[in-house]
């Protein structure tokens, strides 16, 4: 069974460069973790340092309440799936997923019924005397998880095992690795860039930047309440309004909101982030007498983009370019047209209120 | 296969236990501690005491009364003698000469030829490159035995032809012979720099309306220029290091690398020996430091986005650098002709009637030479890629304590020219306590140690090519450094490692000035017994000599093409081969 991994003060230098402040966190037995975050945020670094690649500079790694800091990776007894799936080209399926039993000195007859079931168990009989190169991306990749489960390691990294493969298989495959931890229950820590890949997987989300956790928690939590302008943006997408605010009043130019929670923030200068899904088109998706009247704005459509169930609306507010999604079936009512004029809604509620702007993205 | 491998999950939570049974041996891993830095210290040791001590040899003979290291000792007495006899300092002079003379004409034959290959349509070329890379397969006195033949007093055209007294004996015919033997080494450079740079370039500024002229010295020279350093500066270490060629065409005309051996051999006088050995030192170490630095710059100028693809030549550029090639190709094609011809015919240039009695080897060695250099290579093959592979591994991919110094002392090889490294041996191990002193052993050892950095610098950049990932992916299914090195990374070099053979046994069969001092009464080196029956007067026989060794290295070369075809890497004749 896996056991609680535990993360306590970490921190990671390379020279003068801090790869990973401080971090602390406990994954639970069982869990399905996933580390998100853009490129050069840590994320990979805390992933080698689980694994024994990396060693930490200050703080601790725990497992099953024994520090293994100094534990070499081999001891780990971890499992790891690789970007570039890392599978040995000089040995066929089979000898890939038996190399960490013979490692083990497991009797060959054991070996084998293990290397059948991990075969089974990933769809990938009548390979088994194929070399890697004779194999599709998506077909290597389920042989590395093969090889790293069958080991029935402890614990599960992946790093970005998906971002080498095609949309299709990528999807195909997390639903695969999602089906294996449920049924394994086993720990399982992903490491990925893929903000949608995160939210689809993860029972808990880290959202990391600059080598620091922004915030920890379950995908539907991060998606309905990002803590930080940044997150808002990174998982999902947002629309952003630099507002001021007077005698309680959020002005966005000439316009004024009216905005839930606003009366918490003592700034001047505040940012209001909606969710294209989360703008009502009037009359169309929310009837005019339940909307606040404030909030109501014509906008002309500059853009339309299909996307099939959504259609993705550019329009300007203000000068700023801002998108809203409707659904497909919503917007085939109304069938709007470049120029044409639309009424749309800001929900109060749909609102979040930040202080900062993490960078006025183009 | 869709939906198809969800079916079959019957392993449950509860059965899911790690299998302690079978867990990672705690004492393989703590043995494993020991693996890297055993290696390291290994490999530190093998280059101290086979390089750096056979060098502190010749520094305490050369700066130490009675080679007596200690301060009360420290003398410049034997510099002093050098540097007032007029006959020894003139070896100076003359070895800066030629060496001067045949980098210029090197650096310049090889660009246009390098030119040819990569910037025109001109057809042939895999032939070209090819004859240009001959030279490789055959040691540095090839060309003089040739050049001998053609142009020497009984020459074939020099006397017989042209019925003229002058002869090519000297500093003439040690240039000629150094440039075609310098030739293949200055074209890998060239030719790696210009399929490097960008023909775009070429292209672009002939767009703006540059006139062809203009394009070759504003873009093209410009661009190449860090390989033309490169180049001229490896051609100018091989040829003052190099000591087969001067010494059967050089006549009274001596160089550092003859004075050496004349002072050893002839005079007994070591100190003398190692005292010249520190003079010869310092322009080799010069020129390779400045190479060293150029390289480096050479690869920071490789784009990845140059593409080989030549807009078609004009015809007359064509036409003439066809010939140009041609006459290139045709000097070296004569000089391999000469040789083995010359070996099969009764008396060069009278009697031309065939006979195969000059490979009735005359002198002691003979076919025995022929075998312990076989076996010697085939020992330096192994040994010199192997040590090299894993010295790479352990260096690139485990990054031990001191992998700088390491790295330094494993480059250092390339600096100091051969016949000092031998007469180093000689003078360090010299003594009844080296066992393998006078054996086939120490000929092994030095010829590897003298071709180490080739053979590291190519292994690592294999090694390079091996994703990381793989490494770790063994190493977290719990792959020790062996069973990693041995199943994975080993067998994912073999190509690499048989190329490295190749090289390191062609430079065993042909190499003359690392090994010369090192053979004895009992171990004759077929290299060595081509200058032994040179000097006897069996001219011919050494000819048959030199054309046994071009056969054996052929063949081998062979080996390696159809290996690497069976394998299936993509090979281009020699060049790659190097």
């Amino acid at each position: 069974m896996s056991k609680k991994l535990v993360l306590e003060n970490v921190s990671k230098h390379f020279g003068s460069l801090i790869a990973v402040n401080n971090v602390s966190l406990d994954i639970m037995p069982g869990e399905f973790l996933c580390f998100l975050g853009p490129s050069g945020c840590g994320k990979t670094t805390i992933l080698r340092m689980i694994t024994g690649f990396e060693q930490v500079t200050a703080g601790n790694i725990i497992y099953d309440g024994k520090i293994i800091n100094d534990v070499i990776p081999q001891k780990r007894e971890f499992g790891i799936v690789f970007q570039s799936y890392a599978l040995f080209p000089n040995m066929t399926v089979n000898q890939n997923i038996a190399f960490g039993l013979k490692m083990r000195k497991m009797p060959q007859k054991l070996i084998d019924e293990r290397v059948n079931e991990m075969l089974g168990l990933l769809g990938l009989a009548g390979w088994d005397t194929h070399y890697p190169s004779q194999l599709s991306g998506g077909q290597q990749q389920r042989v590395a998880l093969g090889r790293a489960l069958a080991i029935k390691p402890s614990v599960l990294l992946l790093d970005e095992p998906l971002s080498a493969l095609d949309a299709k298989i990528r999807v195909r495959l997390r639903t695969v690795i999602k089906r294996l931890q449920e049924e394994l229950g086993i720990t399982m820590i992903y490491v990925t860039h893929d903000q949608e890949e995160a939210l689809a997987l993860a029972d808990r989300v880290v959202i990391m930047r600059d080598g620091e956790f922004r915030q920890i928690g379950s995908p539907f939590d991060i998606y309905k309440e990002p803590k930080t302008s940044f997150i808002a943006e990174f998982v999902g997408t947002s629309n952003f309004l630099t507002c001021t605010k007077k005698n309680g009043k959020i002005q966005f130019g000439r316009l004024e909101f009216v905005a839930a929670n606003s009366s918490d923030v003592a700034e001047e200068t505040v940012y209001l982030a909606i969710r294209p899904e989360n703008i009502e088109i009037v009359d169309v998706t929310v009837p005019a007498d339940n909307c606040v009247p404030s909030n109501i704005v014509e906008v002309e459509v500059e853009v339309i983009n299909f996307l099939g169930a959504v259609v993705r609306i550019t329009f300007f507010l203000e000068g700023e370019e801002m998108f809203v999604d409707l659904p497909e079936k919503e917007f085939e009512k109304i069938s709007l047209k470049r120029k044409d004029k639309v009424k749309l809604y800001f929900p109060p509620d749909a609102f979040h209120i930040y202080t900062e702007l993490f960078r006025k993205l183009i | 296969m869709d939906g198809h491998y969800l079916g079959a999950m019957n392993t449950t939570a509860e059965e899911y236990v790690v299998p302690v049974e079978y867990g990672i041996s705690s004492t393989r891993m703590e043995i494993d501690r020991f693996i890297v830095p055993t290696v390291t210290i290994f490999i530190a040791l093998l280059l101290f005491f086979f390089m750096l001590f056979p060098l502190w040899s010749i520094l305490q003979l050369s700066f130490f009364e009675g080679g007596q290291f200690g301060i009360a000792n420290f003398t410049l007495a034997n510099f002093k003698k050098y540097f007032t006899t007029s006959y020894t300092l003139n070896a100076l002079w003359h070895s800066l000469y030629v060496s001067v003379a045949t980098t210029i004409i090197v650096t310049i034959l090889v660009f246009f030829f390098a030119y040819a290959m990569t910037r025109t349509t001109i057809s042939g070329k895999t032939f070209f490159r090819n004859v240009i890379m001959m030279p490789l397969v055959a040691p540095s006195i090839i060309q003089a035995l040739a050049l001998i033949y053609l142009f020497g007093r009984n020459g074939l055209i020099t006397a017989h032809f042209l019925k003229i007294d002058w002869n090519i004996y000297g500093a003439t015919g040690i240039i000629v012979s150094e440039v075609l033997y310098c030739l293949p080494h200055a074209f890998v450079i060239l030719y790696t720099t210009l399929s490097a740079v960008d023909i775009r370039l070429d292209e672009a500024a002939e767009s703006l309306g540059a006139t062809p002229l203009k394009v070759f010295t504003r873009i093209t020279l410009p661009s190449a220029k860090y390989g033309i350093f490169s180049a001229a500066a490896l051609t100018f270490n091989l040829t003052i290091t190099d000591f087969g060629n001067p010494v059967v065409i050089g006549a009274d005309y001596n160089v550092l690398a003859t004075e050496i051996y004349a002072q050893v051999t002839n005079l007994y006088r070591f100190d003398l020996g190692a005292t010249i050995s520190i003079i010869l030192l310092v322009p080799s170490l010069m020129a390779f430091i400045l190479n060293y630095y150029i390289s480096r710059k050479t690869f920071a100028m490789i784009s990845g986005a140059a593409k080989p693809v030549i807009p078609p030549s004009r015809p007359l550029k064509k036409i003439s650098f066809t010939i140009y090639c041609c006459l290139v190709s045709f000097s070296i094609i004569i000089i391999f002709a000469t040789v083995v011809i010359g070996s099969f015919v009764k008396i060069w240039p009278y009697d031309w009637s065939l006979t195969l009695s000059h490979y009735k080897f005359p002198s002691i060695g003979g076919y025995s030479a022929i075998w312990t250099s076989v076996w010697v290579s085939i020992f330096v093959g192994i040994g010199g890629s192997f040590i090299t592979l894993v010295a790479g591994y352990v260096m690139e991919t485990r990054k031990p304590f001191f992998k700088q110094f390491i790295y330094l002392l494993s480059v250092m090889p390339a600096a100091i020219p051969g016949l000092v490294m031998g007469l180093g041996y000689i003078l360090a191990f010299n003594k009844p306590y080296y066992f393998f002193y006078g054996t086939p052993w120490i000929i092994v050892i030095n010829v590897i140690i003298c071709n180490f950095t080739l053979g590291i610098l190519s292994s690592i950049s294999n090694l390079r090519n091996i994703d990381p990932s793989i490494e770790e992916a063994s190493i977290s299914l719990g792959g020790d450094t062996i069973k990693t090195f041995f199943k994975i990374i080993f067998p994912l070099s073999r190509v690499a490692f048989f190329q490295n053979f190749v090289y390191f046994f062609m430079r065993s069969m042909t190499t003359i000035s690392a090994v010369i001092f090192l053979v004895s009464a009992t171990v004759h080196l077929a290299a060595i017994e081509i200058i032994m029956l040179d000097n006897d007067g069996w001219t011919a026989s050494a000819n048959a000599m030199c054309t046994c060794i071009i056969v054996i290295v052929l063949i081998m070369l062979g080996i390696l093409q159809i290996v690497s075809k069976k394998t299936g890497t993509h090979q281009e004749g020699l060049v790659s081969a190097l």
